[in-house]
């Protein structure tokens, strides 16, 4: 490698400087993993508004008996797109944001393994983002079937053109988010610095990386279900037509085989930022790391072996239903481990109440109670009773809003000062907290009875009369817009701190244990002027303990090689918008230009070396003394 | 980039001598076990409704087996070329790895042009065309997926051979003829399996 | 699993010299061609029962595959646990994808 190293730094010399783009430019051809985490972060949250306002309407559509704020059609489109931007476009971006912030930096690589790839696997996210959402600006149905898109009524009865939105928009960001998954697995097993092993890493790098493995294995699953939607509406395919001999209990199949995993996928993260931040403000180290960690990949494994739990009123038959129910409930045992390893840990600690750490607090209770309906849920012969009733939609909001959003949100404070330079109001904070938590229970605790009572899922509205409806659905919608409130606060929030000066330290929690705390906030574009040499778990609280001011170094100062910036990845996944609109509308000639720039691009990436720049090291030196 | 662990390593072996490359064949073998579950879903769907013949014909009626055993005996022996490939890659002989992938190439255009005749072919004499039945459907979308791969592999190696005239066996060419001969026997290993499950099965009924 | 415990980029470059060579690539060869053939033949014998045809063809087809990846794609050497780790986990979902699907579509 040394001899490599040379000759790309021949290469170097021999290209001189890198051209360096500025504004737009900069951030649409970047392929820097920091400013792309940082791209995905507000991609995420632009999205996350989005489907919190259409969370909005459809609470106030259902907050009184007979209402009639919006239409039945426009009922169905608004309850497809607020599941399906909340989990394909706003919670795992955001997560992704932090991946690729943060990853690089706590196993002390200078980038993702591909730098390129990551750039093009957001654009492609991005793009198919637009196009699921492109309805509003061309004025047709938007996707109307439920984002579970079950057949026949995704096939056969979904007039328009929504659901064709659907599975070629979903398949675009698919194909983003797979990208994405294989960058991050490659990353972890390939690039951490010298010491770094896999039972030293930060537990949100382990999380991330059984993640990204159920993403690479689950999403390729639901490319092939949303090919065959795809061939059944647009070619005249008949893999669901049961008119013909098709299945449709095979797109149920494929959907959960892909779906459950999903719900680790967005899980597991969030498990991962807890036993980083509760950590940090208890000033422990994690309590139970190594059972952590097989806890994580306990609840991977078994993740990809319990979709059918989804499916027990199909008639899959007694002893089938048994089995994945017991399966189910199993996946329990690794959850309530980590579940005591985080109270463990704060136990006896000094615990700091942040708002980081509220959120992550908060969490607990919350997640644990999703957790116990989930196993209400599990046990088939109760299933057959509170199969899509409200209890259902209760059980899953407790489960991605205080499980997933709740560690979001604890992430989003903890990580902040790190990523843009400043810390995040504190007071402002505890109050979207606060709100959050009041606003979130009052919304879906009491979503628990009206499920009992026999309010079903997405019904647009309901009659007068009914035993504590009116009530409950009434103060269900009020809790919803206490959370809208606290989110404004928390976008007014990052609004005002983005305005102030970067003033934070490289440590701004004083208690940072891993290593993205031992350089400058935020990180210069290679990171770490040295690779660090990792001397156990939580490095960086390792140097500090032996009174170093920064990481051991592995290697002695010298150049450093970064890759060039690329339009191509953009320019790729504009073409297959493109494509993908012209398949939608049958224009053969947008099919092929589509295809045609991707491919053009393709080619020209493979053929065009790439040799990078050289940072030297009197420019670090220079940066290192402003900094 | 570099982790500087080059010291005291043999490195006899082109493809793996930079970090880049061998970040890029990790990357290609987590992709391949993507690939391996969207195959596998198509598979399961085949296999689950290659009975449901809507009225029009079976598997044992249209299949001729002396086509999908030429086809076999193409895509395998382009497997075996592109092993020889990597070999004179590894002996740092440029012109035998142009060559091995050059004909690598050639016998996948033979496969690829007995794989449209075959598709035409059914489409003219049994009306066998993607709607007729869920048999139909899935076995297009089966057997095409699995075309579309070797149609790819082809523009795809095509390339190469140009690249590597240009630019030699270099550490940045070398992982890409790597990567591409582990995409090229991923073909053939899931040309295994059609022929087997897809035309075999599909014959005997 | 001794690998995990390893620093990344170890020494997946060293490699037992000797392996290389096409004699056991051309084993690989005859093994397949043997194994396709003996398919082929399976399917034009007649009299032998369906599901003893069926079981056969998909041992050979597994045997075939499994000796192309040990050998032509190199899992069998060193340096290859995860991609091996990668080939098991989409055998795996494969395995009960197929196994859901024909279940419910011809038993239920």
């Amino acid at each position: 490698m040394a001899h490599a190293h040379a000759q790309a730094h021949a290469h170097a010399h021999a290209h001189g400087h890198k051209k360096r783009y500025t504004g737009v430019m900069d951030w649409i051809t970047t392929v820097d993993h920091k400013k792309i985490g940082i791209l995905y972060l507000f991609a995420g949250l632009l999205f996350f508004a989005i489907g919190g306002l259409e969370a909005l309407f459809i609470r106030l559509q259902l907050a009184y008996p007979m209402n009639d704020v919006v239409s039945a059609q426009r009922f169905n489109e608004l309850i497809t797109m607020h599941g399906t931007t909340m989990l394909f476009l706003a919670a795992l971006p955001i997560l992704y944001g932090f991946f690729n912030f943060i990853i690089p930096l706590q196993i002390g690589a200078r980038d993702v393994a591909f730098p390129f790839l990551n750039s093009l696997g957001f654009w492609t996210f991005f793009f198919g983002g637009v196009l699921l959402n492109i309805g509003f600006f061309t004025g047709d149905t938007l996707p109307d079937s439920g984002w579970t898109a079950y057949a026949p009524l995704a096939t056969e009865y979904s007039a328009g053109r929504g659901m064709d939105m659907y599975s070629i928009g979903l398949q675009l960001s698919g194909i983003g988010t797979l990208l994405g998954g294989l960058n991050f697995v490659v990353t972890i097993v390939n690039m951490r610095a010298p010491g770094m092993t896999m039972m030293r890493m930060p537990l949100f790098c382990w999380t991330a990386f059984i993640t990204s493995i159920l993403i690479v294995f689950a999403f390729s699953a639901l490319a092939v279900g949303l090919l065959m939607i795809s061939f059944d509406r647009l070619f005249g395919g008949n893999f669901f037509n049961t008119a013909a001999g098709g299945n449709e209990i095979l797109w149920q199949h494929i959907f959960w085989i892909f779906g459950h995993p999903e719900v680790y996928i967005l899980v597991l993260p969030a498990f991962g930022i807890l036993s980083e931040v509760i950590p940090t403000f208890s000033r422990k180290r994690l309590f139970g790391y190594t059972s952590m960690v097989f806890a994580t990949s306990i609840i991977g494994f078994l993740g990809f072996m319990v979709w059918a739990h989804h499916m027990f009123t199909v008639g899959m038959g007694a002893v089938a239903n048994t089995m994945f129910a017991v399966a189910t409930m199993l996946i329990a045992v690794p959850t309530g481990i980590k579940i005591f390893n985080w109270i463990f840990t704060m136990w006896k600690g000094q615990i700091r109440f942040t708002a980081a750490n509220l959120f992550a607090i908060g969490f607990i209770p919350s997640f644990t109670i999703g957790g116990v309906t989930g196993v209400m849920l599990a046990m088939a012969a109760s299933d057959y009773v509170f199969h899509d009733t409200y209890f259902v939609v209760a059980h899953f909001h407790y489960v991605i809003v205080g499980g997933t959003v709740h560690g979001i949100f604890a992430a989003l404070f903890y990580w902040f000062p790190k990523m843009f330079g400043r810390t995040l109001n504190e007071t402002l904070g505890k109050i979207t907290f606060w709100l959050l938590l009041i606003g979130f229970n009052l919304t879906f605790f009491i979503q628990h009875w009206l499920g009992v009572v026999g309010m079903p899922r997405r019904v647009y509205t309901y009659l007068d009369g009914q035993p504590g409806w009116n009530e409950m659905n009434l103060v269900s919608t009020i809790g919803a817009l206490l959370m809208g409130v606290s989110v404004v606060i928390l976008v007014i929030n990052i609004v005002i701190t983005l305005m102030k000066p970067k003033n934070a330290t490289n440590d701004p929690w004083e208690d940072g244990r891993t290593m993205e705390w031992a350089i400058p906030s935020p990180p210069p574009e290679y990171n770490f002027k040295q690779t660090p040499l990792v001397r156990g778990l939580d490095a960086w609280w390792v140097e500090k303990r032996a009174g170093n001011k920064e990481m051991t170094p592995a290697e002695p100062v010298g150049p450093i090689h970064m890759p060039n910036g690329s339009i191509l990845p953009f320019i790729m996944s504009i073409g297959l918008f493109i494509a993908g609109i012209g398949f939608m509308y049958d224009t053969l000639l947008m099919i092929v230009g589509g295809l045609g720039i991707l491919v053009i691009c393709m080619i020209l990436r493979s053929l065009i070396d790439d040799p990078g720049y050289h940072i030297e090291p009197e420019e670090i030196e220079g940066k290192g003394v402003k900094a | 980039m570099s982790h500087a662990h080059a010291e005291g390593h043999t490195i006899d072996h082109l493809e793996r001598a930079t970090l880049e490359g061998k970040n890029k064949i990790l990357g290609f073998w987590i992709f391949l076990g993507a690939e391996m579950v969207i195959f596998g879903t198509l598979f399961a769907a085949h296999i689950g409704l290659r009975g449901e013949l809507n009225g029009g014909v079976s598997g044992s009626e249209i299949f001729s087996l002396p086509i999908v055993a030429i086809m076999t005996a193409l895509l395998l022996t382009s497997s075996m070329t592109s092993v020889l490939a990597i070999q004179a890659m590894h002996r740092h002989e440029l012109k035998g790895v142009a060559l091995w992938l050059g004909i690598t190439v050639l016998l996948a255009l033979g496969f690829l042009g007995l794989e449209i005749y075959e598709f035409v072919h059914y489409v003219h004499e049994y009306h066998f065309n993607i709607q007729q039945s869920p048999f139909s459907t899935t076995f297009y979308v089966l057997v095409g997926c699995h075309g579309t791969h070797v149609a790819i592999g082809i523009v795809w190696i095509s390339l190469l051979i140009g690249q590597l005239f240009k630019k030699g066996l270099t550490v940045v060419t070398a992982p890409k003829v790597y990567v591409a001969s582990l995409y090229w026997h991923f073909i053939d290993v899931v040309w295994v399996f059609i022929f087997t499950v897809v035309y075999l099965m599909g014959k005997v009924g | 699993m001794a690998h995990v415990g390893q620093a990344p980029a170890g020494d997946q470059v060293k490699r037992s010299k000797g392996h290389e060579g096409p004699r056991n690539h051309l084993i690989t060869f005859a093994i397949s061609i043997i194994l396709t053939i003996l398919a082929f033949a399976a399917v034009s014998i007649p009299g032998i029962s369906k599901g003893f045809v069926y079981t056969l063809l998909v041992l050979m087809a597994i045997m075939q595959v499994v000796v192309q990846l040990a050998f032509w794609m190199h899992l069998k050497d060193r340096g290859h646990f995860w991609p091996t780790l990668a080939m098991i986990f989409g055998a795996l979902c494969i395995v009960y994808v197929v196994a859901s699907a024909v279940f419910w579509i011809w038993f239920v």
